[in-house]
């Protein structure tokens, strides 16, 4: 199972801010993600698939508003997501981590960020 | 290196090996050495040239066992990370050798009964081949890399104990690369040692072969079945036996799928070493991209339950515990050159289960309040050694806590941290016991031969064997006991 178009477009919104990144970088995560929950086992896709879809539709549980989360104002925005990341329930914030250690794979593989933080490609140079 | 042969109908062997990571290699490599016939059946793909040094994303998909998903269910979830390619887990460890000292041989094949079936000197004389095989040496101080360089200076200034990692590599590059299949093929993991060695005395391996039951007949093993990875079954006949080395999550689940060993340790007693990281920020670049990925350890705090080691983590793993989000996520995220990164590994006394699942393994397991006691105590000595070395910035990274450091004085906040597991970003890749060895079927499931008691023909040479966790590494000690009792059940 992947992501569906819809589904990247609002989550690349979310990734953006949650980097700090422009929105093509939070296009390219959201992408990374759909090609991960092709890869890896359905058990886990499902989980990570559920999570994806938490976030981007349960704002009016979060800061009651209910609209999706790339529709809230930027600042309502990071207020929804402090508080995925700060749950004083479990399984709600170790949701958020999961996507967010997945994200980062994508956002560590991308190569403006490389650049930026100097640390060269994700692939070894060889010979 | 295999030839690429898949299991015919009608294969046979004098024994076959499942798994082909430390255990299984060694035992491939002893039975080769004696002339004996041998297919060795793993379950992963063989490591392709292409596929190393890709960075996590594709170590994950291409060698770790359920591409890195795989976790441990219990008061909160831990990943468990295994390899699962040829080689197995020696493939994408950190490339650390650990001797076993004579305390945790003691606590560990001392205290099961096995003092005579399994000297300490029986095990150093093994330990002693695979050092001078596997070209194992500390690693040399322009390997050690800003990452281990700070840790030696505020071990130092500390006046704790500490040393050079020991590691398996010849003529290591530095990439910090080694959990993504080291790219330079420095890293003297099974599939550039032992294994070759043994397809060259005759040995065959198969990998994309997953064993799923053993078959007996009389109590007897007389054959394996599983399936390939193209989805294909396959079955092979066993003249001698079966010598499982699966690792402590498969071995007992082939066990127990095939009805094999005393119902109520198989799968029982599973330990691991569970561990958790504390990073810090230094004025100076630390460049954790330079040095071996593993490089220095601490072992002053051995005794009580624990231990230190570096551990340079990529860009990518690095900030998922970092505070932030967006600019500040950002600002966090611009101290990445200035990082160290070092573990606390505890000997935890919880003990889990693992059994057969349809398609994967189901592992339940939740540290004790001991446990989670040695991780305060273990992340607290982790902040005061980075501020040793200088850090202007400590995050323990345990929700609940101090998010973030900046001062000595305030170490005394981390003696509150949370006891509860759900607080803290647990993560494990010791995994030991779950076939453990006992005197009896009322102790264990295998004897001190290795062999599985109830049963002829069926040997557990893995860490699965081992009766309980060791406090040090593992790979060097589940080397040494495979190649001392596959000696044995050669002559």
């Amino acid at each position: 199972m992947g992501l569906g178009e819809g589904a990247q477009r609002r989550i690349a919104v979310v990734l953006a801010d949650m980097f700090g990144e422009p929105i093509d970088v939070g296009r390219e995560i959201a992408a990374f993600l759909d090609g991960y929950l092709r890869r890896v086992p359905s058990r886990a896709a499902l989980g990570l698939g559920v999570v994806v879809w938490a976030i981007t539709w349960l704002p009016v549980l979060f800061v009651g508003v209910p609209l999706p989360a790339d529709a809230l104002s930027r600042a309502t925005r990071a207020r929804y997501i402090e508080a995925w990341s700060g749950s004083r329930v479990y399984l709600l914030r170790e949701g958020f981590y999961l996507l967010k250690a997945i994200a980062l794979m994508g956002w560590g593989a991308n190569l403006a960020v490389r650049a930026r933080l100097g640390v060269g490609p994700m692939a070894a140079r060889r010979g | 290196m295999t030839g690429g042969v898949a299991a015919r109908a009608g294969d046979a062997a004098d024994f076959v090996i499942v798994g082909s990571g430390a255990g299984g290699a060694t035992a491939a490599l002893v039975l080769a050495e004696a002339g004996k016939d041998v297919i060795v059946l793993e379950e992963g793909p063989e490591v392709r040239a292409e596929h190393r040094g890709l960075g996590s994303v594709e170590s994950f998909m291409h060698m770790f066992r359920d591409r890195g998903t795989q976790v441990a269910m219990g008061r909160s979830v831990i990943p468990i990370l295994q390899g699962r390619c040829l080689g197995g887990t020696t493939v994408v460890n950190g490339a650390i050798v650990w001797r076993l000292p004579e305390d945790a041989y003691e606590r560990v094949f001392g205290a099961a009964g096995a003092r005579e079936a399994i000297p300490h000197a029986a095990l150093a004389a093994k330990m002693d081949r695979v050092e001078r095989d596997l070209s194992v040496a500390p690693a040399p101080d322009r390997l050690l890399g800003g990452n281990g360089s700070l840790m030696k200076a505020g071990a130092a200034k500390l006046g704790w104990v500490g040393h050079a990692i020991r590691r398996n590599v010849l003529d290591c590059q530095g990439s910090g690369r080694c959990m993504e299949a080291c790219p330079t093929r420095s890293k003297q993991s099974m599939e550039v040692t032992y294994l070759p060695r043994a397809a060259s005395l005759g040995a065959r391996l198969l990998p994309d072969h997953e064993v799923r039951t053993i078959e007996t007949s009389g109590a007897r093993a007389v054959a394996v079945a599983g399936r390939r990875a193209d989805g294909s079954s396959f079955r092979i006949a066993v003249r001698r036996g079966v010598i499982l080395a699966a690792s402590a999550v498969q071995s007992p689940c082939i066990l127990r799928r095939s009805g094999i060993g005393p119902r109520e340790h198989v799968g029982a007693h599973f330990r691991l070493h569970p561990a958790t990281a504390v990073a810090g920020v230094y004025r100076d670049p630390v460049r954790l991209w330079e040095g071996a990925t593993q490089s220095y350890e601490i072992d002053e705090f051995r005794h009580e339950g624990f231990k230190m080691e570096v551990a340079s983590l990529p860009v990518e793993l690095a900030g998922v515990r970092l505070p932030g989000m967006g600019e500040a996520f950002q600002r966090s995220m611009a101290d990445y050159p200035n990082m160290a990164v070092w573990g606390v590994q505890v000997r935890a006394e919880a003990e889990g289960t693992v059994s057969p699942a349809a398609k994967r393994s189901h592992i339940e397991y939740t540290p004790t309040a001991g446990d989670m006691e040695l991780f305060r105590r273990g992340a607290k000595r982790l902040a005061e050694m980075h501020f040793a070395a200088g850090a202007v910035r400590v995050f323990p990274g345990v929700h609940g806590g101090p998010e973030v450091l900046t001062s000595p004085d305030e170490l005394g906040e981390l003696d509150d941290l949370p006891l509860d597991p759900r607080e803290w970003s647990i993560i494990s890749s010791h995994l030991f016991s779950t076939c453990r060895m006992g005197a009896d079927e009322r102790a264990g499931v295998v004897g001190f031969d290795g062999a599985v008691h109830g049963v002829r023909g069926v040997w557990v040479f893995d860490a699965s064997a081992l009766p309980t966790n060791l406090g040090v590494n593992p790979q060097h000690t589940i080397m040494a006991m495979s190649m001392l009792l596959t000696e044995r059940l050669v002559s």
